[in-house]
């Protein structure tokens, strides 16, 4: 009897810690469900679409229905499916611009331990760029590429270069004192390595957190300036100038305006709540 | 005091000169040629030379970026390059507009953050706390382009109490400015009036434990006197210096308010300026926005530096 010997706890990496920690939270894990179903909505909008974004008919501003279950625009156009695929910007937006901007702030904030000047150089850099906030950057780009999407492609990524930026370099600063990185210096690993291998990999708990973080920004900034002209141009649908135009037509079909407002609204509040979660489990707050 | 005032205006100057060289070096990035905009579709090439020359576009650049600084400085902003209008007189009238909405969120945010921040960082009954929790995540994460539509759709037209946009100015008709400065003001302070919840809430739970606290509870202070002029004025620093950055925030922000309620402030001058191609607006709206976010967060340091002298001794 005496045998009934429990099998040994399968030793966990450390990244399956992390994917543990992040479905641990209940409410990372809904945020996560939330953004997940959206983006694959979004993705999948050629097959889930009832009708072509831009396929415009006589029958405008109508109410919801079991044809239109968000009813038309002043174009007559398919509200549901202008929506669908006015997700893709936002994808569009979060896969390449995030990942853009962290990797050159993080780069960035590893460059800040390598000498006291380059630190000193950089630390301006970042004042100067965190005193443009998001939409004032935004109009700065949108001046200088024109409106369109590319102007929020840019943007995002130039926002979150000084936030990537800053977290590293705070990273660096409180760990290379530590033991273990001054014995790898001690044995001879050359700066960058050190830098890379050594400090990077311990401090990335707080960079996974501003990620979740930044999506959510990314997601604000392309409705912000879409809302205001200077992002994602008419005809090609964007939530926020969807947003833009509805406000003329409240009275006639609300759902053109309340369709984008709850996609929007999940899709920033989703990545809060992942931020949220992740900032409980990695930083133990 | 003086000390630290002296090491950390400096750096703020710093930042100032060099973000007016970035605004300067990046809108002269910018595509399209002014003077070829300025002179109109069918100018020919020696009119446009002529339009660069009187804008002074063919000067060098380090001479340009020192008139242009001049004035700034001396407040001659010069006139548009495309429709010829005085810059100073279309900032000025913007200005009033805007400062007028970002005080009315400030004022706003201070109430809404400040009233539910002490709910949050004094009960200790979970509904309420649950209940205040979620409205502001939910104040603080809903960008204004939501929470606008949403206040236009609900108190503009199906329940038809206040205007959908326009604008009255407070001085001429203050019964009728009110009304149409509440929505876009409700609008641009949830945001930072939830953000200053959170610190606060925060902030007073840690002072809450404090020692000096129980002292005051046992020699039986009354509860509101030991919360107001006890607890409060220790926990207010670490937010001072969260509401100096969301007012610095706020321009930004009014860009997309002023859009939804059509408030005819500076926000909506940028917006119009960018479309226009009036690069020299841009120029001037956008290191004003800058120069605003820069001081506000230099103020707020020294403020800082001056309730709490422990910041003075850091570094």
């Amino acid at each position: 009897m005496a045998t009934l010997n429990v099998a040994a706890p399968m030793p966990v990496t450390p990244r399956q810690h992390r994917i543990r920690w992040l479905f641990g939270s209940p409410i990372a894990t809904a945020g996560i469900a939330v953004v997940v179903t959206l983006f694959a909505a979004g993705l999948l909008a050629p097959q889930l679409a009832p009708f072509p974004p831009n396929g415009q008919t006589n029958a405008a501003l109508q109410g919801a229905s079991t044809t239109h279950l968000l009813g038309t625009d002043e174009f007559g156009r398919d509200v549901l499916s202008r929506i669908l695929y006015g997700i893709r910007q936002d994808a569009i937006v979060a896969v390449v611009s995030v990942p853009a901007g962290a990797l050159l702030g993080v780069s960035l904030g590893l460059l800040t331990g390598l000498a006291g000047w380059l630190d000193t150089i950089l630390q301006r850099i970042f004042d100067v760029m965190l005193a443009f906030t998001a939409l004032i950057a935004g109009v700065t780009v949108a001046s200088i590429v024109g409106p369109g999407l590319p102007a929020v492609l840019v943007t995002v990524a130039v926002v979150n270069v000084p936030l990537f930026g800053r977290i590293t370099r705070t990273s660096v600063l409180t760990l290379r004192n530590r033991d273990y990185v001054v014995a790898a210096r001690v044995v001879g690993v050359r700066p960058i390595r050190l830098l890379v291998r050594h400090v990077l990999p311990n401090g990335v708990d707080p960079l996974i957190v501003q990620l979740a973080l930044s999506l959510s920004l990314a997601v604000f900034i392309e409705g912000a300036m879409s809302f205001i002209s200077l992002g994602v141009l008419l005809p090609q649908p964007s939530l926020g100038n969807m947003l833009q135009k509805s406000i003329n037509y409240l009275d006639r079909n609300p759902w053109y305006a309340i369709g984008p407002m709850v996609v929007v609204t999940l899709l920033v509040v989703g990545f809060q709540l992942i931020a949220d979660g992740l900032t409980h489990r990695l930083l133990r707050r | 005091m003086i000390r630290y005032a002296i090491r950390r205006i400096p750096s703020a100057l710093l930042v100032l000169f060099l973000a007016s060289i970035a605004v300067f070096a990046l809108i002269h990035l910018a595509k399209g040629d002014p003077a070829a905009l300025a002179a109109g579709p069918d100018a020919s090439p020696a009119e446009i030379a002529a339009k660069r020359h009187q804008l002074g576009l063919d000067d060098s650049l380090a001479s340009q970026y020192l008139n242009w600084l001049r004035g700034e400085l001396t407040g001659d902003l010069g006139n548009a390059y495309i429709s010829g209008g005085s810059i100073g007189e279309l900032v000025r009238n913007g200005l009033g507009n805007t400062v007028e909405l970002t005080s009315g969120a400030v004022v706003l945010a201070l109430a809404l953050g400040g009233a539910a921040g002490m709910g949050m960082g004094v009960s200790r009954r979970r509904p309420v706390n649950a209940v205040l929790n979620a409205l502001t995540t939910l104040a603080f994460a809903v960008p204004t382009y939501v929470s606008g539509v949403l206040l236009v759709l609900v108190l503009a037209v199906i329940f038809p109490i206040l205007p959908a946009g326009g604008h009255e100015s407070l001085l001429r008709d203050p019964t009728i400015g009110v009304q149409y400065l509440i929505m876009p003001a409700l609008c641009l302070s949830l945001p930072a009036a939830a953000t200053i919840a959170r610190f606060l809430a925060t902030s007073m739970r840690q002072v809450l434990d404090e020692d000096f606290l129980a002292t005051g509870v046992a020699k039986g202070l009354k509860t509101r006197r030991l919360l107001f002029r006890h607890a409060l004025p220790n926990a207010l620093p670490p937010v001072l210096t969260i509401v100096g950055i969301q007012i610095g925030q706020m321009l930004g922000g009014a860009i997309v308010v002023e859009a939804i309620f059509a408030w005819p402030g500076v926000g909506q001058l940028l917006r119009d300026s960018v479309l226009d191609h009036e690069y020299l607006i841009v120029q001037d709206l956008l290191l004003f926005a800058v120069a605003v976010f820069i001081v506000l967060q230099m103020i707020t340091d020294l403020v800082h530096a001056y309730i709490d002298p422990r910041i003075r001794t850091e570094h």
